[in-house]
């Protein structure tokens, strides 16, 4: 196998073997606001694909087909939104966007069907709301995400909400930080449960106190994609002050090492913390700080994931949060203005100051914040009016289900996901029933439909990823079908799923999925989590189990 | 939405990990729970195809290796599975030159979709002759391709996009498709800076638009410049229509010679307006671009919330 090349490449080789380092050395992402008007002047058609792709720097994409339409993901640091922004958002989807929006497991809100030439009153609409598309996509420091009920949880180490605010906007149109190697993805809580995922992250800062003084250990080199890995403790603690500094430096070492900008395939942060390890890793932080970082060590992780979902009192005396489910994470225009007229009208009846937010959690859900805890049923009632009732369905199956956005919008994917999702979840609902599906528990279903992870397939319960199968139908036609990844997860029991079961047909998924959850319920010891379950049998034993005949699997 | 579902009854009875004693909740919706146990499948039936874990370790491992490491590489691993995919232009020409110098017997096929030009034809003989080797010739299905130039003409592609898509579909798509059923893994001349929003690719990837299969692009890094240069420097043959002023060589009633800064999409399907973006430019068939359109143009669901039916029936 062919090693690293030894030396630093120069950037003549890397522009030469890395376009789309050529295209960002002859126009930087960020340069092409100026030229929109002319692009709208040329016409969607006319436009070079290498604006197309410098477009994602203001959070846009092709979406499917490509005849002009376009994707627009909106940036909402640590998942907080002003009832004024989420209004925004909702009357931009009814506006332009035929009604639709979706929740992002990054905090990000996306709309769609936006046409190159309503783009300029687009931004500028979300800029008079304090919302921004800047660096959503392309290779900046994406969305900057955090504890959805950061500032009012009980069992919050500290607030560190001002923290993240101020790391979002140091980066934010950065000239030196919007030019990395690739994307790069930063999470920052201090969440007594590590509900954020720091596991898989670029960089997480995770909150701990030192003599009462509050401070992050930091992981580096998480991420999933096709090459999943969980982030490695990085052995320091970093004063909250020195906190943007020290990720300053990260993105320093990362982005002036050209030899990861030689291959798109190669330009994420886990690669190089694979390669030099964590020590090296943070020696070479050291050096470029100037200075060494004190020692430390990453909180413990909790025992189970948590989405922080249901009523719960705040810190704050008299208030209380809510976390509603999103079912498949789809929010319409509608839904979204009514949303932010409810919280609105709370926020001004309010008799304690503070604003109603609306956090959005990474597994596509909302938390109304700051209600008065004596209008708390009220609200349940209202929301659950807007579509959105706080007990979905039976147990946690429809809050916890995650898929990504699939058809018909993404050029990537290559199976059905949110409706296939919606299936599987109805067929569980009706095969348990009410009492087996309380039984499921937390069942983390995450499910793609291609391999780049969006709805993080490697560290679900039962992750799958959208695929074809072999046979065709009668009219040639491609026939979907999911692989499935068994024994994936975060917290104590962190771990990549193993990918068991290939290319289950889309017709039967909902049938091998019921079987595999029915053999966890028949055959775990007691107390013994889904996870686990498949942790401790072997692949053959679980291919068994989900019941696909071979002749099935062969298609 | 789901038609002709695979029965329950073909899945499995009792799981084999219960323990004794224990109970799921009742089933409410598995009519079939309680027939035979379906059969194991043994490993050793299975062709070699890598799962995306491996996929995406080996991609990571061999992103440094050049054109003919990767190609050696993959020989060793598929030999007679594996098949270069050309349509005689310069990059698969290269990549088939570099691969018979290491394994004269690499296989090599094309698709002839009928409407090639004669050059083409002139090309295969040039290459049968220069390395003795056989090309594996694909065609379309005679039964659907007679079905559709009877209803709608031989030049239907002229129409409408929807309708040049389905002679794409008819005459290219499938063929390809029936080449690769029998494959484990498939070479194709992809690089990145043919197209800017694919300059993601990897040497190595999982295709899961034609069943899983390997598909090996080991020209990835590699400029058109460095394909030339290369093809010059090995006496490669190639095509003639390069000379007259074509910078993609497809179906010969869709594809004409380009001015030097002219836009590439004035090459191919040049009287069409509204057609997809990047459509039938630069491989998309090997990036998967064309199906995906195809079943967006063709079969695409009006639902904004995807439902579970809209990339046709269902598997």
């Amino acid at each position: 196998m062919p090693k690293a090349p030894e030396a630093e490449p120069d950037w003549e080789l890397v522009r030469k073997r890395n376009f789309v380092e050529r295209l960002k050395h002859e126009k930087g992402g960020l340069a092409v606001i100026d030229d929109l008007p002319a692009m709208i002047a040329t016409g969607y058609e006319a436009v070079p694909e290498e604006d197309m792709v410098r477009l994602q720097w203001y959070g846009l994409y092709h979406d499917k087909p490509k005849l002009g339409y376009f994707m627009m993901r909106v940036k909402i640091p640590g998942g907080v939104l002003t009832p004024r922004a989420l209004r925004t958002l909702g009357d931009l989807a009814q506006r332009y966007g035929r009604g639709h929006g979706e929740l992002t497991t990054r905090q990000n809100v996306q709309l769609h069907w936006l046409e190159m030439a309503r783009l300029p009153e687009v931004l500028a609409t979300l800029a008079a709301a304090g919302l921004t598309t800047a660096g959503a996509c392309g290779d900046n420091v994406r969305n900057v995400t955090g504890c959805p009920v950061a500032g009012l949880d009980r069992d919050e180490l500290f607030d560190c909400r001002a923290l993240l605010r101020e790391a979002a906007e140091f980066f934010l149109e950065h000239r030196e930080y919007s030019d990395l190697p690739r994307k790069h993805k930063i999470t920052i809580s201090a969440c007594a449960h590590q509900c954020n995922a720091p596991e898989m992250h670029c960089i997480a800062l995770l909150g701990t106190l030192r003599d009462g003084q509050p401070g992050f250990a930091v992981k580096v080199g998480g991420g999933l994609s096709t090459w999943p890995r969980l982030a490695d403790d990085l052995g320091v603690f970093v004063p909250a002050a020195e906190a943007v500094a020290v990720l300053r430096a990260i993105l320093d070492v990362w982005r002036l090492d050209r030899r990861y900008r030689l291959s798109r395939a190669r330009a994420r942060l886990k690669f190089m913390v694979d390669d030099l390890g964590a020590a090296r890793f943070r020696q070479r932080v050291e050096e470029r700080l100037g200075r060494p970082l004190a020692d430390g060590a990453a909180p413990a992780p909790p025992a189970e994931e948590l989405d922080h979902g249901g009523i719960h009192p705040q810190r704050q005396p008299g208030l209380a949060y809510a976390g509603f489910p999103v079912y498949l994470g789809l929010m319409n225009g509608e839904q979204m203005q009514r949303l932010a007229d409810l919280a609105a009208e709370i926020s001004a009846d309010g008799r304690r100051g503070e604003e109603v937010e609306i956090r959005l959690t990474r597994r596509q859900n909302f938390i109304l914040a700051n209600l008065p805890a004596e209008r708390v049923p009220e609200v349940v009632e209202r929301v659950a009016a807007i579509g959105f009732p706080l007990a979905a369905g039976a147990g946690s199956l429809r809050r916890l289900a995650i898929a990504c956005t699939g058809n018909p919008f993404c050029n990537f994917t290559v199976a059905e996901t949110k409706g296939r999702l919606r299936q599987i979840v109805e067929h569980l609902e009706r095969a348990f029933g009410a009492e087996g599906a309380a039984a499921l528990g937390e069942l983390r279903l995450n499910l793609d439909g291609c391999p780049h992870a969006c709805a993080h397939h490697w560290i679900g319960d039962i992750g799958l990823q959208g695929t074809t199968l072999r046979e065709r139908g009668p009219g040639g036609e491609r026939l979907q079908g999911y692989d499935l990844f068994l024994g994936g997860g975060l917290a104590r029991g962190a771990a990549i799923g193993r990918p068991v079961l290939r290319r289950v047909p889309g017709d039967v998924v909902h049938l091998a999925i019921e079987r595999l959850c029915r053999a966890w319920l028949d055959g775990r010891e007691p107390g013994e989590r889904i996870q686990q379950f498949f942790t401790r049998h072997r692949d053959e034993q679980l291919i068994e189990s989900a019941g696909v005949p071979a002749e099935v699997l062969a298609r | 939405m789901i038609h002709e579902p695979i029965s329950p009854a073909g899945l499995g009875a009792a799981s084999p990990l219960a323990r004794p004693g224990a109970a799921s909740p009742p089933t409410a919706g598995t009519p079939g729970a309680g027939a035979p146990r379906a059969p194991h499948v043994p490993a050793a039936a299975r062709r070699d195809l890598l799962d995306e874990l491996e996929a995406g370790q080996l991609a990571n491992d061999l992103d440094y290796a050049t054109p003919q490491e990767l190609l050696a590489w993959a020989l060793a691993r598929w030999g007679r599975r594996l098949a270069i995919c050309t349509s005689f232009q310069a990059e698969g020409m290269a990549l088939f030159d570099m691969a018979w110098r290491l394994d004269p017997a690499v296989r090599l096929f094309t698709v002839d979709t009928g409407r090639l030009p004669s050059e083409t034809y002139e090309m295969m003989e040039q290459v049968r002759g220069r390395y003795g080797v056989e090309i594996e010739v694909h065609l379309p299905d005679a039964r659907k391709l007679a079905r559709m130039t009877t209803r709608f003409g031989p030049n239907l592609f002229r129409r409408s996009v929807e309708a040049r898509l389905l002679c794409c579909s008819v005459r290219k798509v499938e063929p390809v498709r029936g080449a690769l059923d029998g494959l484990d893994a498939w070479v194709t001349g992809l690089r990145r800076d043919q197209w800017a929003s694919r300059a993601n690719i990897r040497k190595l990837e999982i295709d899961h638009d034609h069943g899983g299969l390997a598909k090996i692009n080991p020209l990835a890094d590699w400029t058109a410049e460095e394909v030339r240069d290369y093809n010059r420097a090995h006496d490669v043959p190639e095509h003639p229509l390069y000379a007259r002023g074509y910078t993609s060589i497809g179906c010969a009633p869709c594809t004409r010679p380009t001015a030097a800064g002219e836009d590439a999409r004035a090459g191919r399907w040049w009287w069409e307006t509204n057609a997809p973006k990047e459509c039938g430019i630069h491989c998309p068939l090997e990036t998967g671009g064309l199906e995906h359109e195809l079943e967006a143009m063709l079969h695409g669901s009006e639902d904004g919330e995807g439902s579970a039916g809209s990339e046709g029936r269902e598997g």
